[in-house]
């Protein structure tokens, strides 16, 4: 029958191997030799001064463990057969930090006198500052050479504390663990806390009640602890047995104390376990370390496939989004840089006319002051010169702020790549040309009328005409002769204003045709001017427009090429996750098929063992 | 006998400025108000322990009676307040309900309380006021179980301890690590690392140690000792006693009936009996050679467990001859006068220095609950009067002696364990003189003391720490100077 579980174990060590898991190998490898070993090794646990020792004693009948009032046990107590009594305390040497365990190094054996072995247990026989130790004891007893082996340990109250003394007193090592507890109480939860701890991997774990003798209430106490381990689903058997009775029952030969004692039963038990070693319990042991293999076989999978889940949220998926954000984004910058170059534009335009057209108006006024008074005659050519100087001025002004509101508009629309990070101002440079003073168009002198020689004459003598004609006649009714000197400086005096009002009528006439021409002037200006202007703002525009364009493509190239990889990297990753997953798949349904295989030993069906990953 | 502002006045005033400081806050008004009537109430002793330590046991042994524990509140958290009255008394109080009077029943030994109608976690105290001389100076409670420290290293019980009680009688059955962790987490805060709660460790349940045999007294008395040179136990406990609680309430309580019982068993030869003194069972079951009702047996076992049946058989058969006599001998080989030596010695002997310490506790937890204005300046107050307060070093250095870290040699610590009130807070044992010395003899003691110990204080090839220890001795001889000055006058 052995060759079953044989098989199995031997499977679950070739699954550890692929799996490269040697420190899980190692396990079932000393599994195996401990499986194969034909001894059955007895683990005696408990809290302090629950009567460990006392327990061994009773079971080898004699008193081999030293039993005390406080701690007694300090080193862990291996108690074999031995065709003579003999004691020995053994020492590991002291492990090295590299090399834990130090199991391959040498043990030191010293023998230790059987009345020296208290001493020996208490610790004070160890070397100071060697490794972990343990006392060895061979007896002569039938029942130890059918192959039992005790082991009694140091008192501990937790988990962790849990043959930590030495690796004599390993857990694993162990192929029946008795948890020991005395009937003057119920099981603590530390107490069930160890064996919740110890049945999930050992699969013989017997609870033992001593101290039977001295409680009076020890069936209800038993009751109650029944109840505590099955409330707790502790699969573990409670034997209440009492060591005075059973040491008492050996001294005086009664067979009924010592079935009083309780004894027997334990001792049966563990007959029955030695007997069925290889078959049963192994059975049993090994579909528990296919349990524990296979859960922790499983574990990094599940925890990868759970994994692999949030990877995607942040793998190559996620550049991918990335990416197509990106796109998006792009799209939304490239209307909004056309709209911001539109009605930059725009804007510019209208106030760069509005700019040239208050300018001009500027100088019209000034031109209008000037001739209602001045006359052009005179000032003409100084009139001329201001004129023009003026004209040039204006049209550098504005061209000069032409100049900074292109300049401005064109950081408007690049502020709108300002996410992409690098200098997007096209490089252009638009300067107030030098000459356009000369470009102006060239004014003309308008045509004046001068108040000549002649006319002042000509028209002088009309005037004075009407005057000398109207005091003549006058005189001569006062019998006066007709040209006298009243009459004449009468003529004269009217010729004298005919000729001023003339002149007076011709200066404005000639102020009038003035300010016409410079009006016109002014206006060609202006309509040259503007022209230009718009000339200049749709260059740039144009230009801009071409820049950014070019800017956009390119981006957008960039961006659509990282979009390609970041597709191609997304998809070649999932087809990889799901070869993996694939893979883990397929693992877990080999592992969950050797458990299933190991679970059948056993005849029991499989506990809660969730191997399937969860969806 | 401190010479400046004395201990109590300084807490009181203490007391008075946080109420101050607080008056617009109703509930640490309240809680400091508690604080400042526990001042003149008698000291709170609170016993606990794991469960099934006996902690009831020890509490009755205590108080000579069967009052504990109130029945139906096993476990369920509930406070057992044992204090001393006119009348016998029992009064629940609950988070929800009004204080509700219980029914109490007396019995032939004592009293059982009828808790009839409340569900469990309901109830968050019971007061009994029982009239006992036991309880003059102290008040008893009883805990639920201690239960391991949980994820943060705290059990809530013993919190509750911290606050409500003055002193600690802790309860194990060996004193294993975890509840020495348990313990050494009580020493948090400010006060309570300059003056711990004072704790005596018990080893209950003594009789059970070693199965049960014929000397587990005895060894029970030498294990106490081995754990009280253990380091690690020693630095959070005063004293470790052994004390059989069970015994100790047998020799209180044994009636003339169980007298005469155990009489009759003891006529029964040795080797005959021992035969139905093997286990429990057989005492119960077996055929007695003497006619005792199976009912008789299960009383004894019951009062006396089957090792103080096998004890107190012994002691008829060796000349205890009458039930007085059985009693004061089960009295002694209990450890109950151990214990109640440490108690007065340890906790009532100091109880103005213990009810200091709870009051300054409890204004620091206070003060770190709910931080207000002033809060800071309190704080400050509160380490002032640690570190100020002669009583607090005196228990500083008692501490510090315990451990070998002052690095006195064992005579000198002793002596100064002595003259720092470490065997007992009298002149003269602190003095270390026979009971009824003359004034005068005192006078001389304590002069050559403190002459001797002021030397070591200026000498100069000392530590620093050995010589401000032996300050604190030398203060302690002047206040004992002082004490006898001011008496002689």
């Amino acid at each position: 029958m052995a060759g079953i579980w044989l098989d199995v174990l031997d499977e679950i060590a070739r699954t550890c191997r692929e799996h490269g898991r040697g420190d899980l190998l190692q396990t079932v490898r000393d599994k195996r030799a401990q499986l194969l070993d034909p001894t059955l090794r007895v683990l005696v646990l408990g809290e302090p001064n629950q009567g460990k020792s006392q327990l061994v004693n009773a079971i080898v009948n004699a008193p081999v463990c030293p039993v005390g009032d406080g701690r007694t046990t300090l080193l862990p107590t291996v108690v074999r057969h031995a065709a003579v009594a003999a004691a020995a305390v053994v020492q590991a040497p002291p492990s090295t930090p590299g090399r834990p365990g130090g199991g391959t190094g040498t043990v030191e054996r010293t023998a230790v006198p059987l009345d020296q072995i208290p001493a020996g247990v208490a610790g004070t026989l160890r070397r100071a500052g060697g490794g972990p130790a343990y006392v060895e004891i061979g007896l002569p007893r039938a029942l130890l050479g059918a192959g039992l082996v005790l082991v009694d340990t140091p008192g501990a109250d937790e988990v962790a504390a849990l043959g930590a003394a030495a690796p004599a007193a390993a857990l694993n090592r162990a192929d029946t663990v008795l948890l020991v507890s005395d009937s003057t109480r119920e099981l603590s939860v530390a107490e069930l806390n160890v064996l919740l701890h110890l049945t999930r991997s050992h699969p013989n774990v017997l609870v033992v009640q001593t101290k039977t003798d001295l409680a009076p209430d020890w069936r209800a106490v038993a009751e109650r602890n029944r109840r505590h381990l099955a409330e707790a689903g502790v699969p573990a058997a409670l034997i209440c047995v009492s060591a005075a009775l059973r040491l008492r029952a050996a001294a005086a030969d009664d067979r009924d104390l010592n079935a009083e004692s309780g004894f027997p039963v334990l001792i049966a038990r563990l007959q029955r376990d030695l007997a069925g070693k290889g078959d049963v319990l192994a059975r049993a042991s090994v579909s528990l370390v296919a349990r524990t293999v296979v859960e922790q076989l499983a574990a990094p999978l599940r925890a990868e496939l759970a994994s692999q889940q949030a990877e995607r949220e942040t793998g190559p998926m996620s550049r991918l989004h990335a990416a197509q954000r990106e796109a998006d984004e792009l799209r939304r910058c490239a209307t909004r840089w056309q709209n911001t170059l539109a009605d930059e534009m725009a804007d510019l335009l209208s106030d760069i006319e509005y700019d040239l057209r208050d300018r001009t108006r500027e100088i019209l006024r000034m031109v209008d002051d000037a001739f209602d008074t001045a006359d052009p005659l005179v000032a003409w050519d100084t009139f001329e010169e201001w004129l023009r100087q003026s004209l040039v001025e204006a049209a550098e002004a504005n061209h000069e702020w032409l100049v900074q509101r292109c300049d401005f508009a064109a950081r408007r629309v690049a502020g709108n790549f300002a996410r992409y990070g690098y200098d997007v101002l096209p490089p252009w440079s638009m300067a107030v040309p030098d000459d356009l003073g000369d470009r102006l168009p060239s004014m003309e002198r308008p045509s004046i009328d001068r108040f000549t020689a002649g006319q002042k004459v000509f028209t002088g003598m009309k005037g004075s005409y009407g005057g000398l004609l109207m005091f003549g006649l006058a005189m001569t009714l006062a019998g006066m002769p007709m040209i006298n000197p009243v009459s004449i400086g009468a003529g004269a005096l009217f010729g004298g204003k005919s000729i001023r009002d003339e002149g007076r009528q011709l200066l404005r006439r000639r102020q009038a045709t003035v300010k016409t021409a410079i009006q016109r002037h002014v206006d060609d200006f202006f309509v040259r001017m503007t022209k230009e202007c718009r000339d200049a703002t749709r260059q740039v525009q144009r230009m801009l427009r071409d820049h950014f364009t070019a800017l956009t493509e390119e981006l957008q190239e960039a961006i659509v090429a990282s979009l390609r990889t970041a597709k191609q990297a997304a998809d070649t990753d999932a087809a990889a996750r799901d070869q993996r997953q694939r893979e883990i798949r397929l693992t877990m349904t080999r592992l969950a098929a050797l458990y299933e295989q190991a679970q059948q030993l056993t005849g029991a069906r499989p506990a809660a063992a969730t191997l399937e990953p969860r969806a | 006998m401190t010479v400046g502002l004395r201990l109590d006045e300084a807490v009181w005033g203490l007391l008075h400025r946080a109420l101050e400081c607080y008056r617009d806050d109703p509930r640490a008004t309240a809680h400091l108000r508690r604080q400042l009537a526990r001042l003149e109430q008698p000291l709170r002793i609170a016993i606990a322990g794991p469960w099934r330590s006996g902690r009831s046991t020890v509490l009755n042994a205590l108080m000579g009676e069967e009052v504990a524990p109130v029945e139906g509140t096993d476990g369920s958290g509930v406070f057992t307040w044992y204090e001393d009255g006119a009348q016998p008394a029992a009064t629940a109080y609950s988070t929800s309900h009004p204080p509700q009077q219980l029914a109490v029943a007396k019995s032939a030994t004592g009293m059982r309380v009828d808790l009839v109608g409340w569900r469990a976690g309901e109830l968050r105290d019971i007061v009994v006021r029982w009239p006992t001389r036991a309880l003059r100076q102290i008040t008893l409670i009883d805990t639920p179980p201690v239960t391991g420290p949980d994820e943060h290293g705290r059990s809530p019980v013993l919190d509750r301890v911290l606050r409500d009680a003055d002193a600690l009688l802790y309860l194990t059955r060996d004193g294993r690590g975890s509840d020495l962790r348990l313990l050494e987490s009580v020493r948090e805060s400010a006060v309570g690392q300059a003056a711990p709660m004072p704790v005596v460790l018990v080893l209950s349940r003594a009789d059970e140690i070693g199965g049960g045999r014929i000397d587990a007294l005895l060894t029970a008395r030498q294990v106490a000792r081995r754990q009280q040179r253990d380091p690690r136990v020693d630095a959070v406990c005063l004293n470790v006693v052994a004390c059989s609680g069970l015994l100790g309430l047998a020799g209180r309580v044994l009636s003339e009936s169980d007298y005469a019982a155990l009489a009759q068993l003891a006529r029964v030869p040795r080797p005959e009996l021992e035969a139905y003194l093997l286990s429990a069972d057989r005492f119960l079951r077996g055929e007695l050679p003497v006619a005792l009702d199976a009912e008789v047996r299960a009383t004894l076992l019951e009062r006396l467990g089957l090792f103080g049946v096998r004890l107190a058989t012994t002691l008829v058969r060796t000349g205890c001859d009458s039930r007085v006599a059985l009693c004061a001998e089960l009295i002694r080989r209990s450890g109950l006068t151990e214990l109640r030596e440490s108690v007065h010695r340890f906790f009532v002997d100091r109880r103005d220095t213990l009810k200091a310490r709870s009051a300054l506790a409890a204004v620091e937890a206070v003060l770190r609950a709910e931080p207000g204005p002033g809060g800071a300046e309190l704080l400050g107050t509160v380490e002032q009067i640690l570190a100020g307060a002669h009583e607090f070093q005196e228990l500083r250095l008692l501490a510090a002696l315990r451990d070998t870290r002052l690095g006195f040699d064992a005579d000198l610590a002793a002596e100064a364990r002595r003259l720092v009130g470490g065997d007992g807070v009298g002149l003269a044992a602190r003095l270390g003189v026979e009971h009824d010395a003359t004034v005068q003899r005192l006078w001389e003691v304590a002069a050559d003391a403190q002459w001797r110990w002021r030397e070591r204080a200026e000498d100069p090839v000392l530590r620093l720490a050995q010589r401000r220890g032996a300050e604190v001795v030398v203060r302690s001889c002047e206040g004992m100077l002082a004490e006898l000055a001011e008496g002689g006058r």
